[in-house]
């Protein structure tokens, strides 16, 4: 395996158990440095479950997960998020009725060192901070294309805008690991070839590792260095996309999980 | 650090009924029936709270302002439209159709207001339908200041008043009424939600609105079946107690209803048999307080209550029979 | 474009605020009034309703940070308001004749009891409410909304209870019990002390206090922990998962809610020269609540309309019109009574029909980000 690279991110023999049920089963799984690496596997294969575990949402049964040297396993979801683990969401989750720039100003909270005293009388330095973020963030919504709509409500974007939008507002978090789920859900090829370009080009110039969760295997395959598969929570299978798409087991998982239900 | 907490008030509720049941046995009987009596009226406005609760997550702050309703109709019904003052067979008779009267009346009323006001924000955030049922309150508690006067106002009785004495311990027929009336709607109830195909839509409704609609249940209808049991409880709740007590005011239902809410809360909300043990359980507790001689007594019951309120909240925000439920992302 | 919008507002309340201070400071106690003007003002404007209304500026403002800022509902905003009222009364008056303490007190040294400076109380009735703003968010914060609001509601029973049956307290008399405390310590300006009657001047201080208020709403809402307020109301759990501490934003949601809660306790206090439990009921909670509601919540200056108006209503208008009404048709309807379902429509109309409130946040701010040729769309559309 792959993990003795320098991995900025290693989640070890991770379990996760809801009652009964076990929705991820002793999943090891690493992201090298300024790597782009995707998870994949059948709808319920538990990938998001294990995307909830990295970002601090569940607490996994058993396993362990490592963030850039610091043990992250039991750390509340602000403290990771604060460390540079960023994400977006399945179902977009912006906040609607702030500005666009304020969706960004709202991510780098955690920089941010001004009290409550210091902002209710603007204090010299809490100014300076304000205008630093601002530009801040004004050059991360340049750099994402959506510069224009700096003071737009969130929820007035077009949705494509608004998928760039939470990808924006993760990198002003400015992560060592962006995680990406489902970004391309609901969009059209142009649209989804458009975004892988992106995807490229957060990576070249921004220093992130990417990990993505994707169904559109067009997407996984020409993006990926490396690919995961769950299913029923468990690994199933890992390596390059061209490894992947000849391993047997992953194809019996798809297929199998065709024949059983639509 | 969460279970010795528990531990800690458990052990100090303890101590507290061990020194006062060595102090005055007796006395410690009497007020745990007169507490079990309340508990019982509690029982059937809990339900109300903790029914609506189930199936669409929101605190109806207004039910217990439609119990308060329910004991003025009651009142007018009896005394001021079928004239009726005294204890009597004709009395009786009158009873039970202010029992059926006071159900459909309030049943009514609590499918109303879903349909106009809190059916249109079942999408919307969280905070628009609690606003809005804690409006609603203050509408019901209008109509109740209008109907009642914004003064306490006494009624005559057709209930039996008798008491009998077991033990030392006395026992009004007022508590028999009661347990003959509640009792039975009780076990209805049970019946109702799970044995019948209505009680299984509306589990289902509980669950997940969107899949019991896709399998072919009528939602709308089922929450409507919802509001209109849990009001028909909090109708035959205001009729014993208007005819319990005896007297009525606007905000009666304000103090009560909130009592009930803390005993849903206590038994787990959500739950039936939780809302129908944590009433009891406050009724006796808050007959301990108001009657035992060392307890802080009854200017501090509303005090009692709440405290315990914050308790379980803190300590165990499932309550005693509910289960924890996690976010979905 | 958002400066000079906001500085309309600003000048537009400077200007009623010298207009009102003249009329009561010098127009109204004026012998020579035309007796007709006299008792219009005295029944539809008197001066005690124009200064209560102010109080109740504040309180919504505090509460409008909790409700409308972070999104959290507060059922119980009424008990800070009575924690503020009794610092009022424990440390400006006699009422602990035990103890003789004087802190630039306004009144003679000799008197007994713990006299401290108005403006000191002010800032202790703020403290100590934002203290228990803590105490009671910090273990019920975790809990969903729903829940929240209920234990507020509690809280906002307790407390007045506790006061209410406070007259002994293990054999100590923490709050005079059903008797209130009575007869507070002038407010000191300068050499100036200022009285229960001195009601210009008074309106002045409370002015400044609701000013004081608007200001920190506003630097607030702009700065760091405003915005991750409304990214909490807005979303939750992307919140916490963007790096924003949810118990802690809350927590201070709460506790600068609460802070304006002990001012407006404290204010009121002055204002009715003394506390008295009984006044401190749910309904007051309730209220506040419709204010921010009306107004819009999460706008300041909707907020302050909002409680001018329902304020008014509720201490003046609503009498007023009864007494006038009664007059005219020879009726006896008992018109205040009628509180009641206002506030309660209120609440539900704004809910089901417009849920942004009467000047929504969103549109006032989209009159500040775009051009002069949206404001008079919007200011169009409003007519």
């Amino acid at each position: 395996m792959a993990l003795s690279t320098n991995n900025v991110l290693l989640a070890s023999n991770i379990s996760v158990q809801f009652g009964g049920l076990l929705a991820v089963n002793d999943v090891t799984f690493g992201i090298p440095e300024k790597s782009v690496v995707s998870l994949i596997g059948p709808n319920g294969a538990g990938k998001t479950t294990f995307f909830n575990v990295i970002t601090g949402l569940y607490k996994p049964s058993s396993g362990t997960v490592n963030y850039d040297g610091t043990d992250t396993t039991d750390l509340p979801p602000h403290k990771i998020a604060a460390l540079g683990m960023a994400r977006t969401f399945q179902n977009i989750r912006l906040f609607g009725l702030m500005t666009a720039e304020e969706n960004l100003l709202v991510a780098m909270h955690s920089h941010l060192k001004s009290g409550i005293l210091a902002t209710i009388v603007g204090t010299p330095s809490q100014r300076k901070e304000e205008k630093e973020s601002l530009d801040r963030a004004r050059e991360i919504l340049d750099f994402v294309g959506i510069g224009k709509w700096a003071g737009e409500y969130a929820r007035n974007l077009s949705y494509g805008d608004q998928r760039r939008l939470e990808v924006a507002r993760a990198l002003a978090l400015n992560p060592k690991v962006l995680l990406l789920d489902e970004p391309t859900a609901g969009m059209n090829p142009q649209e989804s070839q458009v975004f892988i370009d992106f995807v490229y080009k957060v990576r070249a110039e921004r220093d992130v590792a990417i990990l993505l969760i994707e169904h559109d295997m067009k997407v996984v395959m020409s993006v990926s260095e490396r690919v995961t598969v769950l299913d029923q929570g468990e690994k199933i299978a890992e390596g390059t996309p061209d490894e992947i798409r000849s391993n047997q087991r992953v194809i019996e998982a798809y297929l199998g999980k065709a024949k059983g239900g639509k | 650090m969460e279970v010795s907490g528990a531990s800690l008030v458990g052990l100090l509720l303890i101590i507290w009924l061990g020194v006062n049941l060595i102090k005055a046995p007796t006395q410690f009987a009497q007020v745990s029936v007169l507490g079990l009596r309340n508990g019982l009226l509690y029982a059937l406005i809990a339900l109300g709270y903790t029914l609506v609760y189930g199936i669409i997550e929101l605190i109806n702050f207004a039910h217990g302002d439609l119990f308060m309703l329910g004991a003025l109709f009651s009142s007018y019904f009896i005394t001021i439209w079928f004239h009726q003052k005294e204890s009597n067979l004709a009395g009786w008779i009158t009873f039970g159709f202010a029992l059926i009267g006071s159900m459909l009346f309030c049943g009514t009323i609590n499918v109303l207001i879903e349909r106009f006001a809190y059916r249109r924000l079942r999408r919307a955030p969280k905070l628009a339908p609690l606003i809005t049922a804690v409006g609603m309150s203050f509408l019901l508690q209008f109509i109740g200041i209008k109907w009642n006067g914004s003064t306490p106002r006494q009624w005559p009785t057709v209930i039996p008043h008798g008491d009998f004495v077991v033990a030392g311990v006395i026992i009004s027929q007022v508590t028999l009424i009661l347990i003959l009336v509640a009792a039975p709607l009780l076990s209805v109830l049970t019946y109702v939600v799970n044995k019948t195909k209505r009680g299984k839509a509306m589990r289902a409704t509980a669950q997940d609105q969107d899949a019991a609609r896709l399998m072919g249940i009528n939602v709308n209808k089922t929450i409507s079946f919802t509001f209109a049991i849990g009001g028909a409880l909090a109708g035959a709740a205001g009729l014993l107690y208007q005819q319990s007590v005896g007297t009525t005011n606007y905000n009666l239902g304000f103090q009560l209803g909130l009592i009930a809410f803390t005993s849903a809360v206590l038994g787990g909300i959500g739950n039936l048999n939780g809302a129908v043990l944590g009433a009891l359980l406050i009724g006796v507790v808050q007959g301990l307080n108001d009657g035992l001689p060392i307890a802080l007594g009854q200017r501090w019951s509303q005090t009692v209550v709440f405290t315990i309120l914050i308790l379980i909240l803190v300590i165990k925000p499932a309550g005693l029979l509910g289960k924890v439920t996690t976010e979905k992302v | 474009m958002a400066r000079s919008s906001q500085r309309k507002w600003v000048t537009g309340y400077l200007i009623a605020v010298a207009a009102i201070f003249i009329i009561y400071q010098f127009l109204f106690p004026w012998e020579g009034l035309p007796i007709g003007i006299y008792d219009f003002l005295q029944l539809w404007l008197p001066p005690t309703a124009v200064n209560e209304s102010l109080v109740y500026v504040i309180c919504a403002l505090g509460l409008n940070i909790v409700v409308g800022y972070a999104g959290l509902l507060d059922l119980g905003y009424v008990a800070f308001w009575a924690i503020g009222g009794y610092c009022a009364g424990w440390f400006m008056s006699e009422f602990f004749y035990q103890i003789n303490l004087h802190f630039f007190g306004s009144v003679a040294r000799t008197a007994p009891g713990i006299h401290v400076n108005f403006w000191g109380v002010l800032l202790i009735g703020g403290l100590v409410c934002a203290f228990f703003g803590i105490l009671i968010g910090g273990p019920t914060l975790r809990l969903k909304s729903d829940y929240l609001a209920i234990v507020t509601l509690g809280f906002g029973e307790i407390i007045p209870q506790v006061f209410f049956n406070g007259d002994d307290i293990a054999g100590f008399n923490l709050s005079n019990g059903t008797k209130g405390i009575t007869i507070l310590d002038p407010i000191p300006v300068g050499a100036k002390n200022i009285g229960p009657f001195d009601f210009g001047y008074k309106f002045i201080i409370f002015v400044l206090l609701a000013a004081l208020m608007v200001f920190i709403s506003l630097r607030l809402r702009k700065g760091k922990l405003g915005r991750a307020w409304l990214a909490i109301r807005e979303d939750e759990l992307a919140a916490s998962m963007m790096g924003v501490p949810l118990m802690q934003t809350k927590l201070s949601a709460y506790a600068v809610g609460a802070f304006a809660g002990g001012l407006g306790g404290v204010a009121f206090a002055t204002h009715v020269d003394g506390v008295y439990a009984e006044r401190f009921n749910f309904s007051i909670s309730i209220f506040l609540l419709a204010m921010v509601v009306l107004g819009g919540m999460g706008n300041v200056w909707g907020v302050i309309i909002g409680a001018l108006l329902l304020s008014w209503i509720n201490s003046t208008g609503l009498p007023a019109f009864g007494t006038t009404f009664n007059d005219k048709f020879g009726t006896s309807i008992n018109f205040p009574s009628f509180t009641f379902l206002l506030f309660g429509l209120v609440l539900i109309l704004m809910m089901l029909y417009k849920r942004e409130g009467l000047i929504p946040e969103s549109r006032l701010r989209l009159i500040l980000h775009e051009g002069d040729a949206e404001e008079d769309l919007t200011s169009k559309e409003s007519k």
